[in-house]
């Protein structure tokens, strides 16, 4: 089953980070309205699965 | 075609006013405000255009795609439920630990600032842990609820035993609580709205970084551990250790958590940068951006740049997300002159232009202007046209004496000027030492109609903060010096800034009461007939039985203290209990009072600053100048007929309206009306409240003002002696004549405002507007600077201006999709004219235009 970690959108949180463990990292996402676009991010564990993320896309 | 003054006869001479700027003379008057934006850059152009305003109109959110978001709720919810069993100050600690490490972070395109209060940049944050009922507004409505709303639900309902809202309840009688609830007399209390205001000490995030703030907090309690541990143990000294270093634990977790919080910001635009961007200039900018993250608000600052992400970081946790709070309380041209210095003038960090510096504090502008809190519907109403109070400081004085006015001042009122948006409004402390350059774009703000700066009285305000200091319970209140250190908290009361002694919660100072709806009353033995059916006030006579005015004036005043005293209480209730369940880590950590001495934020006062707010008083005046002349000194008719008249809305006593109408009113230098003005402010207003001491140790005094509220509550009062129908709004400000009434020009305003003894009160609001026609002519400076001399000379507390044409308004109602940029001031803050409900508009419309005549002119000593 894929998880967060073979996700384009996962970014790992590098060592030293305040908010830095093993297997943690950065959800980011681009968005768009009609306003305008914005990046968002929000905290995962690379081993969460990802059958039920609607926004999942396979790192090459 | 654009309406030119015209000329006046004036000291055997015919001055003509011509524009100012000559374009003007083919702008029609109806769009002169579509024509004044000037972005400084692209990119402000560009952010103004795409702002997602959170603008409210008649409750509603004006943009479409504004909801509450559920982030907040959810994670606050998921830390507390875990840590029972943990002393109360770690665990607001550990909530706001949840929420900032697992929150959504956000960077938007185009900005130089980041950071927002929800998980979408078109959402509001809620706050169940200080109101259940403003939550349920939002669940509530489909329009805008939390999603997944079950969820919503549930967590509201979690908070609901834990509140504020129920811990305060308990002790006021049900008739208490519903004279509140109904918010007609008095406003409905903090505890059960959870608006607040709150004044952080942004100047030891700025100089020392939250990272010293941490160490000084590891020192403290290295040495009480020590002393803990030392030989004779000594309960009753040593014991009071341990809630101390409760205090100090927690404001480890909270400030490691807002560090952690920025960077993730930082790591975010790094992100971006190396794996999205791919215009080169703004991948620099984000590198740039997420070098600043990554330093402040950890580290001091150095430069511009970086003082305005920390200030914004600093803002959004003591406003947003450790607890709401209205309000952007501070003064940036004290606080940021040595970045702007090092930036701007020495370019030695962070090297800019001047112009760089506008366009920082515009973005900063557009920021505010896309933040709003979940406020209840009620709240929403009362600022119509904006999303919440933001209002700075600015102008004044330094500690030293000198004028406090310098470049990055003007950098922020060019800004202003240039960018147009209704937040943050801005205050200008008034001070003769104040330079003219300053002054002039002060002046170009308000010619400009955007409403702001109000200015406030530079010494009276300074003198107030050392008269509360004397009431200090640990004897530190603000010194000569610091008292010079002043922003309004929120529209109008001044108070602290600075490292510490500033104020914490809106249960110091803040709340209204609404002395028209107490006249009604008061008319009706307490009773209140118009709009609630209930017994509102205590009963004090059936006024058909008074002889004389005596007996109506002692009257009010039981009904007035009664009220005074209920409301003070509900505030300091709300305080006992905000000491113990709202506790703000992030915010004590950064007060050196609260670190110096162990003590949480909503537990220590070291400078009162207690006030509270009269809205509608002008209506009760005028009413009782009304009565005293129509009634005792004329005796043209009884209480019993006047009643009557009353009861009918006056339907069928229209001769005897038009008498009571007619009747001398406050605003045109009528020594009759002002007499006795001048003792209803000074006895009853003043008077009767300064007698309650609260949770400060300090008195309370009155701050006479009207945001939204002089046109909610006038819907719910009936028909008042003063010749106002039932509905009708009430006076617009503090001490602002009621609207057309003044009509003996702006200078009687003045004379008849300045015989209120500005030193028994905490402030009071004076609206007034001024011609546009000569405030747009090349004589409009002088004028306008003749007058506010006047009006300094004359020692009175405040003003604010709108400058607008009823041509200009009246096209807006017709076509409002025309007239976005048409910006007017309400009452303590400005709003976009067409968010406006019509009711609103029309109060607008109904102010008079002062015009200047040579009397006028005599008056104000000048020469043109």
């Amino acid at each position: 089953m894929a998880n967060c970690l073979q996700c384009k959108s996962f970014f790992p949180i590098p060592e030293g980070a305040d908010d830095f463990e093993p297997g943690k990292g950065d959800c980011v996402r681009q968005e768009q309205d009609a306003k305008g676009k914005w990046f968002e991010s929000k905290p995962v564990m690379g081993d969460t699965p990802s059958d039920k993320c609607p926004k999942f896309a396979q790192k090459k | 075609m654009a309406t030119r003054h015209q000329p006046i006869e004036y000291k055997g001479k015919v001055i003509e006013f011509p524009f100012d700027n000559p374009v003007e003379e083919t702008i029609p008057d109806s769009e002169l405000h579509e024509h004044l934006a000037k972005p400084t850059t692209e990119r402000t152009k560009r952010l103004k255009a795409r702002c997602r305003w959170k603008h409210s109109a008649g409750g509603e959110f004006v943009e479409g795609d504004v909801k509450a978001g559920i982030e907040r709720m959810r994670l606050i919810t998921e830390a507390y439920k875990k840590d029972t069993g943990k002393p109360h100050v770690i665990r607001r600690a550990n909530l706001l630990s949840n929420l900032l490490n697992n929150c959504t972070v956000i960077v938007q395109e185009d900005e130089l600032i980041v950071g927002f209060n929800a998980e979408n940049p078109n959402f509001v944050p809620l706050y169940p842990e200080q109101s259940y009922m403003a939550c349920m507004d939002y669940i509530l409505d489909p329009k805008i609820a939390p999603q997944p709303v079950e969820e919503a639900k549930e967590l509201a309902e979690f908070w609901i035993e834990h509140s504020l809202q129920k811990k305060c309840e308990t002790y006021f009688t049900q008739h208490e609580l519903e004279v509140m609830y109904s918010m007609s007399t008095l406003e409905t209390p903090g505890f059960a709205t959870g608006f607040n205001s709150v004044v952080p000490p942004y100047e030891t995030v700025i100089e020392d970084g939250l990272l010293k703030r941490i160490e000084m907090a590891e020192q403290h309690i290295a040495v009480a551990k020590e002393v803990l541990g030392s030989e004779n143990w000594n309960a009753p000294e040593r014991l009071k250790l341990l809630p101390q270093i409760d205090i100090w634990q927690a404001m480890i977790i909270a400030s490691k958590a807002a560090i952690a919080w920025a960077r993730r910001h930082g790591r975010l635009c790094r992100i971006i940068a190396e794996n999205f961007e791919t215009n080169p200039k703004r991948k620099e900018e984000l590198l740039m951006m997420a070098d600043i993250c990554q330093r402040v608000p950890a580290e001091p600052c150095q430069g511009l740049r970086d003082g305005m992400q920390a200030k914004w970081f600093t803002f959004l946790i003591c406003h947003a997300l450790e607890r709401y709070s209205s309000g952007y309380a501070h003064k940036p041209d004290k606080l940021f002159w040595p970045l702007y210095k090092a930036s701007v003038i020495d370019k030695s960090f962070q090297a800019m232009s001047h112009e760089d510096a506008v366009e920082l504090f515009e973005c900063e502008r557009l920021k505010i202007s896309e933040n709003a809190p979940g406020k209840s519907r009620g709240y929403r109403e009362v600022f119509p046209g904006s999303n919440d109070l933001f209002i700075f400081t600015l102008g004044g004085l330094e500690r030293d004496g000198s004028d406090g006015c310098n470049d990055c001042t003007d950098a922020i009122l060019e800004a202003a000027r240039n960018i147009r948006t209704t937040e943050p409004s801005i205050v200008f402390r008034w001070n003769p030492k104040g330079r003219l350059k300053t002054k002039n774009l002060v002046f170009q703000c308000v010619r400009d109609g955007l409403g702001y700066p109000s200015i406030k009285h530079d010494i009276i305000g300074t003198q107030q903060m050392m008269y509360f200091a004397q009431f200090s319970q640990n004897k530190n209140g603000a010194t000569i010096e610091e008292a010079h250190d002043w922003a309004n908290v929120l529209c109008m009361s001044p108070g602290l800034v600075g490292r510490r002694k500033t104020q914490k919660s809106r249960s110091e100072g803040g709340g209204s009461i609404f002395p028209a709806k107490i006249m009604e009353v008061t008319l009706n033995n307490g009773y209140d007939w118009s709009f609630t059916g209930m017994q509102s006030g205590l009963q004090t006579g059936n006024v058909e039985d008074f002889k004389t005015f005596d007996d109506i004036w002692e009257a009010f005043r039981k009904q007035y203290r009664w009220g005074m005293d209920l409301m003070i209480r509900a505030k300091d209730v709300s305080r006992y209990w905000e000491t113990k369940i709202l506790e703000n880590p992030f915010i004590s950590a950064i007060d050196d009072g609260c670190m110096e001495l162990g003590r949480e934020s909503m537990e220590l006062s070291e400078q009162p600053n207690g006030w509270h707010n009269p809205i509608t008083t002008i209506v009760a005046a005028n009413s009782m100048i009304a009565i005293k002349k129509l009634i005792f000194d004329d005796k043209k008719y009884t209480f019993a007929e006047l009643k009557k008249a009353l009861h009918s809305n006056w339907e069928g006593f229209e001769e005897m309206r038009k008498d009571f109408q007619n009747a001398p009113k406050w605003g045109n230098d009528d020594p009759y009306a002002d007499e006795i003005v001048k003792a209803f402010y000074e006895d009853i207003i003043s008077g009767e409240m300064r007698k309650i001491v609260n949770y400060s140790g300090g008195p309370v005094l009155p701050t006479g003002q009207a945001i939204g509220l002089y046109m909610e509550i006038g819907s719910r009062t009936g028909p008042t002696p003063d010749g106002r129908y039932g509905g009708e709004a009430c006076d617009d400000g503090g001490i602002s004549p009621y609207m057309g009434t003044d009509k003996k020009g702006p200078t009687a305003v003045l004379r008849s405002v300045s015989k209120v003894n500005a030193a028994t009160q905490k402030a009071n609001l004076l609206n007034q507007r001024l011609s546009a026609p000569i405030m747009r002519s090349d004589k409009g400076f002088k004028i306008w600077l003749a007058y506010m001399n006047t009006w300094h000379d004359l020692n009175i507390d405040h003003i604010q201006f709108n400058v607008v044409s009823n041509e200009e308004m009246k096209a807006a109602q017709q076509e409002p999709e025309k007239h976005g940029d048409l910006i007017v001031r309400v009452a303590g803050f400005s709003a976009r004219f067409v968010d406006l409900s019509t009711y609103a508009q029309n109060t607008i419309m109904a102010r008079h235009e002062q015009d200047f005549e040579p009397g006028d002119f005599e008056y104000l000593g000048l020469e043109l």
